[in-house]
């Protein structure tokens, strides 16, 4: 990052963004930035009771996604094959039932509950369609989706060497590339590794910090609604950061052999025993 | 001097984490339990670890630290769902590693306060080896919310320790 880097820091959909660029970003990208954003929220925050997944959550019908949502529908729909059902964007339900869901209970229900099967929808590009009401939940791979959407909107405003660090969901476009610390999953002070990024994302995700009671956090199978065990964190680049996004969180179920057949990816993956693998690709090192 | 806070009691059964109440849990060394429950032995006494009674076991180089040794605290700020909410980091350094960590959450509202067990009972197993500034990075991925908190309280103690 060179030291005369401009930086704009705010919070959008539930945690802290940071944008670094070469030079100060124009007050107008800045409102069109918050235009994307509000959409972005009002459409597929599960939190929100306006938005239109919350409407979704109300009834049967057909509705009218936004543009991002063909990309998006497609990726989920590599990630549920790849993962054999456990990656779907139908879990909304499954993390509700544990207390994750609008109003932050944070209280589980009884047990577990699996989620819908897709079939339950049919969701073509912006058209989906139901039969009942559905809980979507998109966290797999929304916060990335929404990095490489302020990113573009960004280039194409004429903003150079750009940083999007969306807590955990970096994204680089031109400059020098940034050194990433891999943070250690249980002990934030230490790093178990390094990535060097350029022109491409890096996205983490771990099962041991949005937690809220033992053994429940906000990683879970679709097929059971159970919160998933043995890997405690991992790291993806890929081009965009919203398959990143998606891989670092299909990890979880899936060997990265599986699921390198459905989109590229390199990886760092962490288990609860402390043992980590690093694909042969990957743009870093761990340290052993 | 250089006391040893309370670590965080831990203990890592395949993934689950068992929550253990950090804030004034003293001195318990062999915080990290490696519950193995499916053993068989019985044997609850863990391996004692590597704590022994010198920090310094081969630190060869322990002439030129660019911190003071000894106990910091500071607070660091983050946001959530639900507001701030703040956490108090004690870390304890000698020749400029980390040797201990300590975590207490002040959180108000009832989600932010099981969210901060929750983070507080995942941190800190073995914090030990890593100096403090020995990676020249600018950006660290793990995950999001508690973390922000955390490193405000980190940068703190690095100026006020440097």
């Amino acid at each position: 990052m060179p030291a005369e880097s401009a930086t704009l820091a705010f919070e959008a959909i539930g945690t802290g963004w940071q944008v670094d660029s070469r030079a100060p970003i124009a007050a107008d990208t800045v409102r069109r930035m918050n235009a994307v954003i509000e959409d972005f929220d009002r459409t597929w925050s599960r939190f929100r009771p306006d938005s239109l997944v919350t409407e979704v959550a109300s009834r049967s019908g057909e509705w009218t996604f936004p543009d991002e949502a063909p990309a998006l529908v497609e990726l989920y729909s590599a990630m549920h094959a790849a993962t054999a059902g456990a990656m779907s964007p139908l879990v909304g339900a499954s993390l509700s039932h544990l207390g994750y869901g609008a109003g932050y209970s944070l209280v589980p229900g009884a047990g577990t509950l699996a989620s819908p099967d897709w079939d339950r929808m049919d969701w073509d590009g912006t058209r989906l369609r139901t039969r009942q009401p559905l809980e979507l939940d998109i966290g797999a791979a929304g916060k990335g989706l929404l990095v490489d959407m302020i990113v573009d909107l960004l280039e194409q405003d004429g903003v150079e060497q750009i940083v999007v660090d969306a807590s955990g969901d970096l994204r680089h476009s031109g400059g020098e590339p940034v050194r990433v610390a891999l943070e250690h999953p249980y002990d934030t002070t230490k790093a178990i590794g390094i990535a060097t990024l350029a022109d491409g994302a890096l996205c983490a995700s771990a099962s041991n910090r949005r937690a809220w009671g033992s053994g429940l956090h906000h990683v879970l199978d679709a097929r059971t609604g159970e919160p998933v065990d043995e890997v405690v964190a991992t790291w993806v680049t890929a081009e965009t950061a919203m398959v990143a996004d998606a891989v670092a969180t299909a990890l979880f179920f899936t060997p990265a052999d599986q699921l390198a057949g459905y989109v590229d990816f390199e990886h760092v993956r962490m288990l609860t025993d402390g043992r980590a693998e690093l694909s042969s690709g990957f743009p870093g090192e761990l340290f052993r | 001097m250089n006391t040893r806070i309370g670590r965080t009691a831990i203990a890592i059964a395949s993934g689950a984490v068992v929550i253990g109440s950090l804030a004034g849990c003293a001195t318990d060394q062999s915080a990290e339990a490696e519950a193995a429950p499916s053993t068989g032995s019985g044997d609850t006494s863990t391996t004692t670890p590597s704590t022994g009674t010198d920090a310094n076991d081969t630190d060869s180089s322990a002439t030129s630290s660019t911190y003071t040794d000894g106990d910091y605290t500071a607070t660091g700020e983050y946001s959530t769902p639900g507001g701030r909410e703040d956490v108090t980091v004690t870390i304890t350094l000698a020749d400029d590693v980390v040797t201990a960590v300590d975590v207490t959450g002040s959180a108000t509202s009832g989600n932010s306060k099981q969210y901060q067990s929750a983070f507080i009972s995942g941190i800190s197993a073995e914090v030990v080896g890593k100096d403090i500034d020995s990676l020249d990075v600018s950006k660290v991925a793990g995950s999001s919310l508690t973390s922000g908190g955390f490193n405000a309280a980190l940068d703190t103690i690095r100026s006020d320790a440097s």
